[in-house]
């Protein structure tokens, strides 16, 4: 914080300076572009602490990890989304075990979140979903979605078995079904053929 | 474009096979609701043995649309039917698969839950 505050100072002062150097311009249009200055110096200051914190990403997953550790969130998977999907990088499921717990992995999440960006002139925080019944909490950051569960609603959906298995599976059916295709098989056709108890 | 009196299929597998849009949800004199729009709606046929009953109301998501749908970059998508998901007062959707194509605007309009479990996301 001190040394956002000290970045400011020196650019307004730099500001003032460059007011200085320019007696052309009036004192009345001097004093907004002080103000412009100021404006951009806020601006500059924000984009230059941001990317300590990622401008991209909100959260990464390391973090991520350790916070829902730190929460004691039952079961954490990390999905990787494939390629072709530009969903997301990453998906992180975990349960609470209780509605509470689930509100509150949430809350710890979006905490963190603004922990990062503290002094900064606007806060990006991530889109929540959900939070007012704690049943499933999705937290969207971008490339890392990360979905806290009830653990009923957990079996219920099964979002582990859409994300991991289905994609890895249904690539390795289509190869097979592939070549069967090219494969001619001759239709049997049992309209002439006698019926056996007869024979 | 969907108003009162429109017939959705149902992309979930929630039970239901098709409903009736009888009212937008959002504004009070809406005329058309668009992907990811919440309407109120009828159930005019489900599966059988299912929790969801025929001529029960509900609430769903639009997420297909015959109107087109027009993005800032000039791309333009449109689909083959106009299809809702069902999903709860609380916004969880009923079932628990979702079936076929989905906008990405969804995502923007708070429907993450939907999207992530859809197939394929347009």
């Amino acid at each position: 914080m001190s040394s956002s505050f000290l970045r400011i100072l020196s650019s307004s002062a730099a500001a003032l300076s460059r007011w200085k150097l320019h007696p052309a311009a009036a004192i009345g249009i001097g004093l907004p572009r002080y103000n412009r200055g100021f404006c951009s110096s806020s601006s500059s200051v924000e984009e230059s602490s941001t990317p300590s914190s990622g401008k991209t990403e909100l959260l990464n997953l390391e973090e991520v990890k350790k916070i829902l550790n730190d929460v004691h969130a039952d079961d954490i998977k990390v999905i990787p989304v494939p390629k072709h999907y530009d969903f997301a990088d990453h998906m992180v499921i975990a349960t609470g075990r209780s509605e509470w717990h689930v509100r509150n992995i949430a809350q710890a999440l979006i905490y963190r979140v603004k922990q990062k960006q503290k002094g900064a002139k606007r806060m990006v925080l991530p889109n929540v979903e959900g939070q007012e019944v704690g049943k499933w909490i999705v937290i969207d950051s971008g490339n890392l979605v990360i979905h806290a569960l009830d653990e009923k609603v957990r079996a219920y959906y099964n979002l582990e078995e859409i994300w991991s298995s289905p994609k890895t599976s249904s690539d390795l059916e289509q190869a097979p079904d592939l070549e069967k295709a090219f494969v001619k098989i001759r239709p049997k056709n049992n309209s002439k053929k006698r019926p056996q108890p007869k024979a | 474009m969907i108003q009162p009196q429109t017939h959705l299929n149902v992309a979930d597998n929630s039970g239901a096979r098709e409903l009736m849009c009888i009212r937008i949800i959002g504004a009070s004199n809406r005329r058309y609701a668009h992907i990811g729009d919440v309407i109120v709606a009828v159930i005019k046929e489900a599966v059988p043995n299912m929790p969801l009953k025929r001529s029960e109301v509900v609430r769903a998501v639009i997420v297909r649309t015959r109107k087109e749908l027009k993005r800032e970059n000039g791309m333009i998508i449109r689909y083959d039917d106009n299809a809702a998901v069902v999903i709860d007062q609380e916004g969880n959707p009923k079932g628990t698969r979702i079936f076929g194509a989905i906008a990405r605007e969804l995502r923007q309009l708070n429907f993450t839950k939907i999207v992530s479990l859809a197939p394929e996301v347009l």
